[in-house]
């Protein structure tokens, strides 16, 4: 089982009032398979989000990332975990408007350490020639179009071959043809046996997954497979 | 990511912000450029004192002096001390291991006489070792001798100045001259002696050691013989053996003439003091100096540390994105530090230039002395170093402690 939480709660002080946003969330997701996460905004399911990618520490509950419980790590445990385990894709991309496209497709392999240079730059080329970037390698991200920039978001989220893809409305900031370019590059990498969690609030974008999990108030409310 | 990799990564991040950049170095430009132009300053002071009094003459020497007393009414014993004598200046040669050479120095205003030219001269009553002949080499002739010392020789060394007024272009050696009506060989002539605090030729700068040209010297024992009524001194030079010695020399010459005397009725100084007071004048120049430089180093650090807290604002996404691609805390830390060194490298480095720019102004149109030492651009560069270290500490430590969530969240 690549992943399984038992009973995640996170709450959140805001001021005196306190926000439940996970009320025990218990699931499992296995390698490979091809997930959504659906819900109306504030349903807390862009918190699961953040839990799984480790970027956020459940209040309680356990979290297992391929057996290992990483619930509890803080500070430069979790900072790994973040770095070997997870690709995240964002709505916005969120690329460094300052540097260019090989730069931007390596950092993650930066925190990684023990990677050269050399390295790090050809694998980065690597995986955006598989995305159709290689004529943009050199171009700052203010120079791609949206569906580019999203496709060089995606090939930073792979460059160090995580064993999740979170994606986190990926289509959102795009058209609909982009989007649905976008959907046929995440589809590709499930057909490849990539693990895909995409996190939305869009059907047509569920509509890929083969589960899609209905978040409402903080907890799985209801849960389809096809 | 490596140390290098931060560095270029914050000059990459220095040249896209370039109003920025220049706004941010422009405080540590100045204070690198103030550290270099007080050191030069420093330096250029402390070899010129160093220069005046190695002219002067060395450091193992010891000056004896009779003391002024303040009280009106003297003391039995005070009264019964001859005070310093040339006795005592044997005394001293005989009974202080450590001593090398004494010059007891009795100076006599004299009448002296070259055919039908008279003049009222200085007159300085010496011995083979007055300790400023090794700096001021006879031009031609010699100087005064043990033997001459000895056998109360009737011989003369003169000094450079009057050198024309009584002789001319003539030789002057191996002339008789009369001394207040005694006849005198003129056996040496004095080179002339000069220092110039501004380098000279300004108006006002005064050769400082005229008086020494102005001199003529004969053996102190025919001093004592022909031309006073007792052998007390003018004062008394004596030099240790090494400088190491010198305090050693002091605490066996106060013991013996403290005996001798039976009361502290002398005062003993050493060039090294002289050397000290100078050094103690220049500080002050130094401080304030200092201070100048300090303070725009501090403004520098604080112009600083606010770019890089706003600066980090801006950044706040960014660095949320470097931690949910797997940056730690120290990742972080590190990037931004090193960004801060960055600037202020740069800055340093520019700030060096000027400071060479501000140096030469200062030497040309004040006339101050300015020298520049190797160990500046060092200093120059550890000081930027560690202004960027200092001010960069808080900026980088706030980006490093942002929450990678609300980092992400951030408009």
């Amino acid at each position: 089982m690549l992943i399984r939480t038992e009973a995640l709660t996170k709450t959140y002080e805001l001021g005196a009032a306190q926000v439940q946003a996970l009320r025990g969330v218990t699931l499992a997701i296995d390698d490979g398979e091809y997930v959504a996460v659906m819900g109306p905004s504030g349903s807390g399911k862009s918190t699961l989000m953040h839990v799984l990618g480790c970027l956020d520490t459940p209040t309680s509950g356990r979290y297992l990332l391929h057996d290992r419980e990483v619930g509890g790590l803080t500070g430069p445990a979790l900072a790994r975990v973040r770095n070997k385990e997870i690709g995240f894709v964002f709505q916005n991309f969120n690329l460094l408007p300052r540097i260019d496209v090989v730069a931007n497709v390596s950092l993650p392999l930066l925190y990684r350490g023990s990677v050269t240079r050399a390295e790090r730059r050809r694998r980065a080329i690597e995986v955006l020639e598989t995305l159709r970037l290689s004529h943009r390698l050199g171009h700052r991200p203010n120079e791609l179009s949206g569906g580019e920039r999203q496709r060089a978001a995606i090939a930073r989220a792979l460059v160090s071959d995580p064993s999740i893809l979170l994606a986190d409305e990926p289509t959102g900031n795009l058209d609909s043809k982009t989007g649905r370019e976008i959907m046929d590059v995440l589809d590709a990498l499930s057909a490849g046996g990539k693990t895909v969690v995409i996190v939305t609030h869009d059907a047509g974008v569920a509509s890929h997954a083969r589960r899609v999990l209905q978040f409402e108030d903080g907890v799985v409310a209801r849960e389809d497979r096809r | 990511m490596n140390l290098f990799e931060s560095f270029s990564a914050g000059v990459q991040d220095m040249a896209a912000n370039r109003a920025r950049a220049v706004i941010t170095t422009v405080g540590i430009v100045l204070g690198v450029a103030s550290v270099v132009t007080v050191l030069s300053l420093m330096h250029g002071g402390q070899a010129q004192t160093v220069a005046f009094f190695e002219e002067l003459g060395g450091l193992r020497e010891l000056r004896i002096t009779d003391s002024r007393s303040d009280r009106v009414v003297m003391t039995a014993a005070e009264r019964a001390s001859e005070r310093l004598t040339y006795r005592d200046a044997q005394a001293i040669l005989e009974e202080c291991p450590s001593v090398l050479t004494v010059d007891p120095e009795i100076v006599r205003y004299l009448q002296v006489t070259w055919g039908d030219r008279t003049f009222r001269m200085k007159v300085l009553g010496t011995n083979a070792h007055y300790p400023y002949a090794d700096d001021m080499p006879v031009a031609t002739g010699r100087f005064i001798t043990d033997i001459d010392c000895e056998t109360h020789a009737n011989v003369v060394v003169m000094g450079p100045t009057y050198r024309e007024d009584l002789f001319g272009a003539a030789d002057p050696i191996g002339k008789k001259i009369s001394i207040e009506g005694i006849p005198f060989t003129v056996v040496g002539l004095m080179e002339k002696k000069e220092f110039y605090f501004r380098g000279g030729g300004g108006p006002g700068d005064r050769n400082v050691l005229e008086w020494f040209n102005r001199s003529h010297y004969i053996p102190i024992t025919t001093m004592i013989k022909r031309f006073t009524v007792s052998d007390r001194l003018g004062g008394l030079e004596i030099a240790a053996r090494t400088v190491e010695d010198v305090p050693r020399l002091e605490r066996e010459v106060r013991t013996l003439l403290r005996r001798r005397h039976g009361v502290e009725d002398f005062e003993i100084d050493s060039k090294r003091e002289g050397v000290e007071q100078q050094a103690q004048q220049q500080q002050f120049f130094n401080i304030v100096f200092w201070a100048v430089a300090f303070v725009s180093l501090f403004v520098g650090g604080v112009v600083i540390a606010n770019i890089m807290l706003s600066s980090i604002t801006e950044r706040v996404r960014e660095i949320g994105v470097r931690k949910a691609l797997g940056a730690s805390a120290r990742d972080v830390f590190v990037h931004f530090l090193v960004e801060a060194v960055a600037v202020t490298s740069v800055g340093g480095a520019v700030g060096l230039v000027v400071g060479f720019g501000m140096t030469a102004a200062v030497d040309k149109l004040l006339g101050m002395p300015t020298a520049l030492a190797p160990s500046i651009p060092l200093i120059a560069f550890l000081t930027s170093l560690a202004v960027g270290l200092v001010f960069g500490v808080f900026p980088a430590l706030r980006a490093a402690r942002l929450d990678p969530v609300e980092a992400l969240r951030y408009e």
